[in-house]
Order: C-alpha cells, then structure tokens, then sequence
C-alpha cells in the first residue's frame, strides 16, 4: 500500500505538537508542584546572613506573621513594592507583622546594602543563597512573595508585581491564623 | 527513509519545544544562525550576530540607565589564531513598562544585531574557524524578572589567503644605472 507523504507529514506533526505539549506540561507541572506543595506547609527554615552581617533564622519569628518577599536590585517591579513593604511594616508591625526580604542577587553586598538604603527599607535583608531558593521552589520569577501566618506555615504566594491590596488581604490572613492567635484570644 | 524523516522531525521539535521555553524557567533570547563571514589573513572583518528576544519580554541593552541594571553583553572567548576586537551593540529603545510608568529603561525588544570585528593573524592557515562566546542577559516581563542568563554563541569565520604583495624590480629603480 502506498503511503500519501502528506498524510505521513500531518501524522508526523500531530505527534510533533503533542509531544511538544506533554514537555511543556510536565515542566510546568513540575515547578507547580514544588510551590505547591509548600502551601499549608511550614516554611523551609533558613539561617541566612543580614547586611549587617547579623544572622536571622525564619523559624525565630515564630509567632509573628511573616511577609517573605524574594526581590533582586535587577528587578523593576521588586522596587515598585518596597515602598509599599515599608508602608505595611509601619503600619502591621505593632500586631506581630514582620517583613524579611531575600536578595536573590549577584550584586555585591554593598550593593544591595545601598539599594536598600535608597529604597528606605526599614525591615531585615538577608543574603539569599541558591538553596534557599530551591527550598521555596527554585523562586524563577522576582519578586515571589510567601506569606507566612504566625504559626510559621505558609498560607499564601505570589508571582511578579501585584497591586497592593492583594498584599493587604494575605497580610491580615496571616495575621489572623494560627495556634498562637487563638492562645491569645 | 519515512519513518527516519518523521523521527528526526519530532526530536527537532522536541528540541525546539525545550529551546522556546519561556516564563517560569526564563524567557528565552535566541540567536540566528550566524552567515559564514570570509576575513583575509591579517586583515579586519566584521561578523553580524543576530538575537531575538521572545515576544512579551525585554532585555536590558548594553547601557542600561541604572548601576543596578545587568546590561547586556556579548563575551567572545579568545583563540590562538583570530584576534577578536571592538563588539558594537545597537543603542536600546527608551521605553516605560507597566511596573514603572514614570521611568525610562532602555532595553532591546524584538530583534537586535551585535557586530564584532575580527582579524586574523598573517600566520593563521586558511580555513574555516569556530568562534565561540555567549551572550549575558538579564529579561523581564511586565510583572517580573528573571535571573541572567548565558546564551552560548558560535560562529564561523572563513579564512582566506591574502594575495600576495606586489613584486619590487630593483631593475627598474630610477637611481639604478
């Protein structure tokens, strides 16, 4: 029997196009997965070194609600957001907010130190590491915000630059979960 | 011969789908295949490279506005027989994004050409000759950015003999008697 070449080329590229899909989604599926499966979750503890060559463990703001914000000086829409981070420290603070940003970056410390320092942070920047990164499902996109509720779990992520009452809304959340929030109620 | 044909096709695509990937993993520049540029023995020629970045995204050009921003740079590894010389980058377009309406970046959108000239030594045997380098960058989108990337670079520069210099005839000096 005599094969038409065109209906052997349509065959070829249906199987080319559905091959091409399955990579595509398994690789999504795969980074899916691993934010995924962080949420509801505590957070993957780290011990990672502040600008002032200080140390700072997440797992010792137990009891605090935690907004984790990976950014990088590189980053346009990370610097959109800190202004707002330093408004919502101010204003969440006193209520057991705290906002730890993780500098994903090649640049020197001094670097990040000065950007920070123009940028008016007035929360902790720690020297983030590949590891971590990977701990928090390999952080591709800058900025990834966690939100985490006092009781260290993690309740809420976001990718890329948002408005800043989505912030506001997992903000609150986090601050209104978790075992130490109904001990003091 | 069919079956062979349709199996090259799909692993070509398969390798294509992984080259295109986008978004979470990183948005993707890509480069052209590099035309074979011919360079006489000692003599300067320039080889057009062109890039593409994937629609959507933008890459810092090679002078991007702000000490904070990674520009893009070409890095051509250096060989025994072909001297690289001045990489040209095209000036980037001024733009505004949506994260930052009231500030300027200037980036590379779309497609884009770096030149680098190369010279060949007088010694250096006729042939064909693989340079290779990769290309730094650093792309966004209009929500987020991506770490820098390395794009691997290769091009070919064919060499050819120079001709040879014109013969002097002592016989015919003015001053030989």
């Amino acid at each position: 029997m005599k094969r038409n070449p065109l209906i052997l080329f349509f065959v070829a590229a249906i199987v080319v196009a559905m091959l091409s899909a399955g990579i595509r989604i398994a690789r999504n599926n795969r980074t899916n997965r691993s934010t995924h499966e962080l949420m509801g979750n505590l957070a993957p503890d780290f011990d990672l070194q502040t600008l002032d060559g200080k140390n700072l463990k997440l797992s010792g703001l137990r009891g605090k609600a935690v907004l984790l914000n990976f950014w990088a000086t590189y980053c346009g829409p990370c610097k959109i957001e800190m202004p707002w981070f330093v408004e919502l420290q101010n204003e969440y603070g006193p209520q057991g907010f705290q906002i730890v940003g993780v500098a994903m970056d090649d640049a020197t410390t001094e670097d990040i130190a000065k950007f920070a320092k123009e940028m008016g942070v007035n929360y902790p920047i720690l020297l983030g590491t590949e590891s971590v990164g990977q701990s928090y499902g390999g952080v591709n996109a800058l900025p990834t915000t966690f939100f985490v509720d006092r009781d260290g779990k993690i309740i809420a992520r976001e990718f890329g630059l948002q408005s800043r009452s989505v912030f506001v809304d997992h903000i609150k959340r986090a601050l209104s979960q978790g075992q130490s929030v109904q001990a003091q109620k | 011969m069919k079956i062979l044909l349709a199996s090259a096709l799909v692993l070509l695509s398969a390798w294509a789908s992984a080259q295109d990937e986008v978004g979470p993993q990183g948005p993707a520049v890509k480069m052209a295949p590099a035309p074979v540029v011919t360079a006489i023995q000692g003599k300067p020629a320039t080889v057009p490279l062109s890039f593409r970045v994937t629609r959507g995204y933008h890459i810092n050009s090679n002078q991007p506005k702000s000490e904070f921003l990674i520009p893009t740079v070409l890095k051509v590894e250096a060989t025994t027989d072909i001297v690289i010389g001045k990489t040209t980058y095209p000036g980037g377009q001024d733009m505004s994004f949506a994260f930052a309406p009231d500030e300027k970046l200037n980036v590379y959108t779309g497609d884009f050409k770096v030149d680098v000239l190369v010279r060949p030594l007088h010694s250096v045997q006729p042939g064909k000759y693989i340079v290779r380098g990769t290309l730094k960058y650093q792309a966004c989108d209009n929500s987020a950015c991506y770490p820098p990337k390395q794009l691997p670079v290769s091009f070919d520069v064919k060499i050819a003999k120079a001709p040879p210099p014109p013969r002097s005839n002592p016989a015919q000096s003015p001053h030989a008697h």
